[in-house]
């Protein structure tokens, strides 16, 4: 039977035209229907030399459905090398053309002697949401892109991490990674945001090792890297907020890399130094129980429900409630991100739900005794819903509302102290 | 809808009946072929009389004689998007009326404009260069589909 899900927090697979988008000069040549671009964009800094209202489409319609819009789909990539100056080329496939069956990966390998790369994506909505489209443009790269490379360039690290645009952080987050993986004395190589791009991605076979920090997703994309690059990775599960994580990041990824371990102390103990300074400041606001809430909940992808959870009971001491997953996790992967629930700090345990349908996890946080207000760190659709209970809001994951974010980040030492700035702003203003 | 045999005509624009070789415009007339469960037969062809029409046409612009601005920017738009093949809007209305039992008209072009006026009676166009064969089994397997509420899948 159909099934109504209420407040969904991701979009669907071709939502990964955003992925597209956040590598500088490569536009997205969509195979959809007139109106999927326009849904999908969201006004949270997709503006610029691309954006969304320019990208090239087939905007298909009944005839193209009755007759097949193979024919249409070659005139636009073949118009879009000519008017549009970008570096490469990323067809994605939206429901209509796969469910009518058009051969678009046959028109795409046409191109195969274009001046510039032309790929595609297989990125129909019913395969999967934007977290998955996201995996299937990275595949794309991977498999119609990239060749192995012999020569390697010593110390050079590919980072990836959060799924842009989705992710509010993407950008300010991928480059306090970058910086952390500096300190080092790595060289890190992105693909996403201002000033990387193609001359990125055609870095990454030469990179020692691949670095993937989340829980699940682009773990298939390390595999296959893995496979046809032959280029390890290290899989490092929790998004680093806050001294805790970040040091183990550090110690963790210095290891793998074969860091000097001297080294790798050194480069903790002073951002340490600084981090608990700072916390020391504010201890007596910290100390003071009636500011913060008692117990609290993330709603969030698993990347920021995993790596908040963390951060607020390792390094603020909090308790943690139920914790919900938004982002449709696969279930191959839900066994292990609960375990690292189970991994926390004074012996605590946080219970975790994989749940898409917004009403119900609504329904579990009213449910739930917070003793006293709580403390949501969620989407927009959890504000009115802690309004209501009298908690702490504030605005983490996708949709985002209330929040204007163009660089700021919640990675590392710095990431956790503006994440402590931001959520005890929220609970000072109710006092004052 | 259900289990009633649905039934509905196609209009299909071709000078010798097999390939679809006209323009909407410059149709001379069309063949209609009748659909009944999901198979086609050639019912009628329907003659286009210019001379004829433009006259009720005449009668029908005279009543709206307000729209004289409008309706200029429509016959140029219309004149230059249809190829040439188009001689103006108040012939193209007619046409429209001789073919509005019709569920869907395929021919080898169409104009934007007079797409607009057949999307208004729900008409659908296809432009496609085919033979009519190869166009009414696309399009009677797509009806019959849609009709059914089945998948296009497969």
């Amino acid at each position: 039977m159909a099934k109504l899900l209420d407040k969904q927090r991701y979009k669907c697979a071709m939502g990964a035209m955003q992925t597209v988008q956040a590598i500088t000069r490569a536009i997205p040549v969509l195979h959809s229907g007139p109106g999927c671009a326009q849904k999908l964009s969201d006004s949270i800094g997709s503006s610029g030399y691309f954006s969304p209202n320019i990208f090239p489409c087939t905007s298909i319609n009944e005839k193209d459905v009755v007759f097949g819009g193979v024919k249409k789909l070659d005139t636009t990539i073949e118009n879009a090398l000519k008017v549009i100056d970008a570096d490469l080329y990323v067809v994605l496939t939206g429901c209509i053309p796969e469910i009518v069956g058009d051969d678009t990966g046959e028109v795409v390998s046409r191109y195969e002697d274009a001046d510039k790369p032309v790929i595609f994506a297989s990125t129909a909505g019913f395969k999967g949401n934007n977290y998955k489209g996201h995996e299937q443009v990275i595949d794309a790269i991977i498999e119609q892109y990239l060749e192995k490379s012999d020569e390697k360039e010593k110390g050079l690290v590919n980072i990836w991490a959060d799924v842009p645009y989705q992710d509010l952080f993407w950008l300010g987050n991928i480059r306090e990674l970058e910086k952390l993986i500096a300190e080092l004395g790595l060289t890190p190589n992105t693909i996403f945001g201002y000033q990387r791009g193609i001359e990125n991605i055609n870095r990454i076979p030469k990179a020692e090792f691949n670095l993937l920090v989340s829980p699940w997703v682009s773990v298939g994309n390390m595999k296959k890297m893995e496979k046809k690059l032959g280029i390890p990775y290290l899989h490092y599960p929790t998004l680093p907020i806050g001294a805790y994580e970040t040091s183990k990041f550090l110690r963790e990824v210095g290891k793998f890399a074969g860091v000097d371990e001297q080294k790798i102390e050194g480069i903790i103990n002073e951002h340490e130094n600084y981090y608990y300074y700072l916390i020391e400041r504010y201890a007596d606001m910290f100390l003071e129980t009636r500011v913060m809430a008692k117990q609290f909940s993330v709603v969030a992808d698993a990347q920021y429900a995993l790596g908040l959870t963390k951060f607020l009971v390792n390094d603020l001491g909090l308790v943690p409630a139920k914790q919900f997953i938004t982002d449709d996790t696969p279930k191959a992967f839900q066994d292990q991100i609960r375990a690292e629930f189970e991994n926390l700090n004074y012996g605590l345990k946080a219970e975790v739900r994989f749940e898409t349908d917004g009403y119900k996890i609504h329904n579990e946080i009213q449910a739930h005794d917070y003793h006293g207000y709580p403390l949501i760190l969620g989407s927009y659709y959890e504000k009115e819903l802690t309004e209501k209970m009298f908690g702490h809001y504030l605005n983490i994951s996708w949709p985002v509302q209330d929040k204007v974010v163009l660089d700021d980040f919640y990675v590392g030492y710095t990431g956790g102290i503006r994440l402590i700035e931001d959520i005890y702003s929220v609970a000072v203003q109710r006092w004052n | 809808m259900g289990a009633a045999a649905l039934s509905y005509k196609i209009a299909i624009a071709s000078s010798d009946g097999k390939q679809i070789d006209e323009t909407f415009g410059s149709a001379k007339s069309f063949i209609i072929y009748e659909v009944t469960d999901g198979v086609y037969r050639q019912a009628e062809e329907r003659i286009f009389h210019p001379d004829k029409i433009r006259d009720e046409t005449a009668a029908l612009l005279n009543r709206c004689g307000s729209s004289g601005g409008c309706g200029d920017r429509a016959h140029g738009g219309c004149g230059s998007s249809a190829g040439g093949g188009c001689s103006g809007q108040g012939d193209l209305s007619s046409k429209v009326m001789l073919i509005s039992d019709c569920r869907c008209v395929v021919c080898k072009k169409i104009g934007f404009h007079i797409q607009k006026q057949l999307e208004r009676k729900a008409i659908s166009a296809f432009d496609v260069s085919c033979s009519a064969e190869e166009a009414l089994d696309k399009i009677t397997f797509y009806y019959s589909r849609i009709d059914k509420h089945e998948s296009l899948r497969g």
